[in-house]
């Protein structure tokens, strides 16, 4: 065991107490929902901010008769426009000072028949809402088996690729579009009517208490009060945070006030406390985690820990954002898995891999142009972009060889300027489909749909919902598949030759191995998998992107690998694994997180540049120098 | 030069030839008159020559190119930018920005030095991508901290509604930033025939009119007469001697021609600007020859060796980058106060790219560099840029294709000397270790 410092000790006990405490405190909280005291405070909530609604409208009221009494008596009295304008002013002033909202004491007033009324309100608002949302559910399931109206409407993801986040945003708008042919039933208008007899209740009840409110006035109120009451799925959070907003804050105090709040955000004060305890335990097993994982991977895992909690703090959906990383983890892999070759055979991080990545996409090219689709298509895809690749990746392994020592500077602007010649090359070949081509002038159009192709083949393939969150199985299994088959391979007699020749080209060369021959193979087989995973990309991305695009490709999939605990001449599966989730999981994550936080910016964009390009260039700083000065 | 031949000067200087031939055929189908070729290629290298020799002290070092000289230009830009806020105008600006970009470029430069010191053989890529993350900074303190932390008040640079710093700041107009430079003095050409107001010249503020054939021959004079005194005092050979009397007779003759008399016709040179090239050019000279110098070429031939010897080698790398950080900055400068606007997010971002593959074009290789080779890199480079696009569009009917044409150039040049290099590395050991081998070693 070993000595712990005694102010960290002491530190360390601080935060535990206050963990439990906080622990303490939301289990009670998240129990103490549906109990007797939820109940009442929020009634308190209700009460006062259906008050304070009426209580505004009767201000209003009293404002409006005193502004109407001056100008009528200021025309009375026949004076000019503009005195007439500083009379009603006046009065508008003077009846503000007279009668000032906070005036309105709801502690002296008797609030018992208004609490009543409400009660009974709810309960019909209850009824009907339940019923107005049965009545929806069963139109759109008659809708739905209409293929034609449906299908077409995939949401399309934007440029930059975050588009999987947008369309969850995008489902209510679709969804107000696809009820607008939906007729209330006859046992909706029912339950309304019910509802519409409460509220006259309640407007009696609310008359005793501010008597100069006239019909029109509580008519004018009736929508927000109904769906102030009670809304759809209403839970304790959700009611709690729509009375605040309406003003109902005042409506408890002291103690009481504390209670409700702590009810509320249970489950923040859960996350809190488990956040704290994991800050003790990295306190408390620094050092080992540390040699374990290494600074990166520690670092990147705590904020991808901070970024989750983040984001249930702000109560984003969770289980979507993961749902979204478990996508991006699973369309990026296979180019996250080039990486692992290259590294093995021993020609380092292949930045070059965007020559893989430009075979691949003349697969997906040739497929659309070939209108081929569905399996067949992606098949074809894969077929065509891993011969095209196996070709480029022999040249490039062939050029390779003639450059041990420095692959990754020159690798890094071979691929780039690989890249532009490509650029040239979209502009002027010989593509037909109008789908490829612009319409006018020449060239290939900057992305591509693959909607008519393979667009979420994998992605669809054997999905299924599991705790709120959509698993991509097709497309996880892919990566699993191409992991496993490169993992076997590694294991093979060539496979374990080119391992021996990467980690140490002289005595792999003495024991016999031919090693340029190996590193042919470890380029051929990280420029295909290149091609691969861009396919697999793309089928999920829903767009296949030319020009300028692929360039950035080798940089992403070399920051997944080094966080994933690769080194820049060392590399495993479990890297490419842990590497994905992480970084694809922060970015993911980040995105919406830096947009709850600071809305408008691009910070989430300078962090993946941080963070992409600081792995590197750690990596960088462990692969040598040094010793050789 | 005993050994000279044809295949070994093709070999050595492929890349050049290559651009030379690039250039003639492009200029060619490019449909441009000789008098605007001249015009571009004159401010083109008045405004990145600067920053293209800021490479070379780091490949003497042994560095290779340093990318991230970038880093520089984004010391410059910060420069700029108290600069505008603090609304001080015109050459003054310029010297307060260049003075805020030394403490700036040589911290930056320190840091980079350290990082690079970590990894050793690797400092292309190193410094490539040091610029990238570089850029990522960059973004977090003009996004988030200048004009939110620390407010701006100067109207233009932050707009309303948007976090950070605007997107272009604006030299010209107010801040009287454009052409600062530039404009203290100029010169421009008075061809024989024609009055200075015919040749489209309008005699500006700090614009000077020359007559063409008098300066023309002025200049030659005094070339053949510093050759000739060079030589006298044996500090040139003898075929060096001939080529600066031949090139000084040849100028005067090609200058009585009309056509070439016409290709000066457009010409505004900013002598201020190439007084500081020069300068630069001298400096680097001159810092080659002294103490520190040595130690740079020493470190640069072999660590190992300059290590036994007693060199501070991490220490000697770390002041080359400091060095080619704080020149990129005015590098920068320069080129801003000739374009007149500051893209805030993008200006810095080519930097390295452009000026790395112009020297690479000169014919320097990621080992060796010199003045003349950063300079003539520069005009093969801008040449080529200028004359691409229209080149393209009336081979191949698409302006585009040259635009992705110029990118590919860029690229593809580093790429080649790279490969160039690393072959020819792998070439001399395999030559050792025959002759190690015909040696019975």
């Amino acid at each position: 065991m070993r000595k712990v410092p005694m102010i960290k000790k002491i530190f360390l006990f601080l935060i535990a107490g206050v963990s439990l405490l906080l622990l303490i405190a939301g289990v009670a909280g998240v129990l103490l929902r549906g109990g007797e005291k939820a109940r009442e405070s929020l009634s308190a909530l209700r009460l006062e901010a259906t008050l304070r609604i009426t209580g505004k409208g009767a201000m209003q009221a009293y404002v409006d008769a005193a502004k109407k009494e001056a100008s009528d008596r200021a025309r009375a009295e026949k004076k000019t426009m503009s005195e007439l304008r500083e009379a009603v002013s006046k009065a508008e002033q003077d009846a503000l000072a007279s009668m000032s909202f906070d005036d309105v004491d709801i502690s002296m007033i008797d609030a018992a028949p208004v609490t009543r009324a409400i009660d009974s309100l709810i309960q019909a608002r209850m009824a009907y809402v339940n019923e107005e949302a049965a009545a929806q559910q069963a139109y759109l399931a008659q809708l739905t088996p209409d293929p034609m109206e449906s299908s077409p409407q995939e949401p399309l993801p934007d440029e930059l690729g975050e588009g999987m986040i947008e369309d969850i945003q995008a489902q209510p708008a679709d969804l107000t579009k696809k009820l607008e042919g939906f007729q209330p039933t006859a046992e909706m208008l029912r339950l309304q009517a019910e509802v519409d007899d409460r509220y006259a209740g309640l407007t009696q009840a609310l008359s005793l208490v501010y008597p100069n409110l006239s019909g029109d006035v509580f008519a004018m109120f009736k929508p927000a009060i109904t769906s102030l009451v009670y809304m759809y799925g209403d839970t304790y959070e959700s009611a709690y945070d729509r009375m605040l907003t309406s003003g109902g804050g005042p409506g408890l105090s002291g103690l009481d006030a504390l209670i409700a709040r702590v009810i509320r955000n249970g489950d923040d004060l859960i996350y809190l406390a488990v956040s704290l305890v994991i800050v003790c335990m990295v306190v408390l097993y620094n050092k080992p985690l540390i040699k374990k994982l290494g600074p990166p991977r520690l670092i990147i895992g705590s904020f991808f820990v901070l970024l989750c909690l983040i984001s249930l703090l702000f109560d984003m959906n969770l289980q979507a954002l993961l749902s979204n990383t478990l996508v991006r983890v699973g369309m990026n892999g296979v180019l996250v898995l080039a990486m692992v070759p290259a590294i093995k055979c021993g020609i380092s991080l292949n930045l070059g891999l965007p020559i893989g990545v430009i075979a691949g996409l003349l697969g997906g090219l040739l497929c659309i142009e070939y209108r081929l689709t569905g399996w067949v298509g992606f098949a074809f895809s894969i077929a065509v972009g891993s011969a095209i690749a196996a070709l480029f990746g022999y040249l490039y392994g062939l050029l390779l060889n003639r450059l041990k020592g420095s692959e990754m500077a020159v690798t890094t602007y071979v691929g780039y300027s690989f890249v532009s010649l490509m650029c040239i090359a979209w502009l002027v070949l010989p593509f037909q489909s109008l789908e490829l081509r612009w319409p006018m002038g020449g060239g290939l159009r900057n992305s591509l749909s693959t909607s008519t192709s393979f667009l979420r083949l994998l992605d669809n393939f054997l999905a299924f919902n599991v705790l709120g969150m959509k698993v991509p199985t097709g497309l996880l299994l892919f990566m699993g598949l191409c992991c496993y088959l490169v993992w076997l391979f590694f294991r093979s007699k060539t496979g374990s030759a080119m391992q021996a020749a990467g980690s140490n080209p002289r005595f792999a060369q003495a024991a016999g191995i031919n090693v340029d021959r190996m590193r042919i193979i470890g380029t051929v087989l990280s420029t295909v998998l290149g091609a691969v995973g861009i396919i697999v990309y793309n089928q999920s991305f829903g767009f296949i992107q030319l020009y300028n695009a692929p360039r950035a490709m080798g940089f992403i999939a070399a920051s997944a690998v080094l966080i994933g605990g690769a080194s820049t001449s060392k590399a495993a599966i479990s890297n490419v694994l842990i590497g994905s989730f992480l970084f694809f999981g922060v970015l993911t994550l980040g995105m919406p997180v830096a947009n709850t936080l600071l809305p408008q910016s691009m910070i989430s964009e300078t962090i993946r540049i941080l963070i992409s390009n600081g792995i590197i260039l750690y990596a960088l700083t462990k692969s040598g120098g040094g010793t050789r000065g | 030069m005993g050994d000279w031949n044809v295949k070994t000067f093709l070999r050595n200087n492929a890349v050049t030839l290559m651009f030379v031939l690039l250039c003639v055929v492009f200029t060619a189908y490019s449909g441009m008159s000789p008098a605007y070729v001249a015009f571009e290629l004159i401010s083109r290298i008045a405004r990145n020559g600067f920053i293209v020799l800021a490479l070379i002290i780091p490949i003497v070092a042994g560095m290779g190119i340093n990318f991230a000289i970038s880093i520089g230009a984004m010391a410059a830009q910060i420069g700029l930018l108290w600069v505008l806020e603090w609304r001080i105008t015109g050459i003054t600006g310029l010297v307060v920005a260049a003075g805020i970009t030394v403490p700036l470029a040589t911290l930056f430069g320190f840091l980079a030095g350290k990082l690079l010191n970590k990894m050793k053989g690797q400092e292309m890529i190193g410094s490539m991508i040091l610029g990238f993350f570089a850029n990522g900074v960059y973004q977090l303190l003009f996004l988030f901290i200048f004009g939110n932390v620390i407010p701006l008040n100067t109207p233009g640079l932050v707009i309303k509604g948007s976090t950070g710093v605007a997107n272009t700041m604006n030299l010209s107009g107010p801040a009287q930033l454009l052409y600062a430079l530039d404009g203290l003095l100029r010169v421009r050409f008075e061809l024989p025939g024609s009055s200075p107001a015919a040749s489209g010249g309008t005699a500006g503020q700090n614009t000077f009119i020359l007559p063409l054939l008098p300066t023309f021959y002025v200049l030659a004079g005094l070339a053949a007469a510093a050759a000739l005194s060079m030589y006298l005092k044996k500090r040139v050979s003898l075929t060096k001697f001939v080529v600066i009397m031949s090139a000084a007779v040849l100028a005067v003759v090609a200058v009585q021609f009309p056509a070439v008399q016409s290709v000066f016709s457009m010409l505004s040179l900013p002598v201020a600007t190439f007084a500081v090239i020069a300068a630069l050019c001298l400096l680097n000279v001159v810092l080659l020859r002294t103490r520190l110098g040595q130690q740079l070429r020493a470190v640069g031939q072999n660590r190992t060796v300059a290590n036994a010897s007693g060199i501070n080698v991490d220490r000697t790398r770390i002041i080359a980058i400091i060095i080619s950080t704080v020149l990129a900055g005015f590098g920068q400068l320069i080129f801003l106060q000739n374009i007149g606007n500051v893209l805030t997010y993008g200006a810095h971002e080519q930097v390295g790219l452009y000026a790395g593959a112009a020297i690479l074009v000169g014919g320097a290789s990621i080992a060796r560099a010199t003045n003349s080779q950063a300079l003539l890199g520069c005009v093969l480079f801008h040449l080529l840029f200028i004359v691409a696009p229209p080149a393209a569009n009336t081979l191949f009917g698409d302006p585009g294709i040259g635009e992705y044409f110029r990118v590919f150039v860029s690229y593809g040049v580093i790429a080649l000397a790279l490969v160039l290099h690393v072959w020819k590395g792998a070439k001399a050991k395999k030559v050792i270790r025959a002759a190690k081998g015909a040696q019975g070693i």
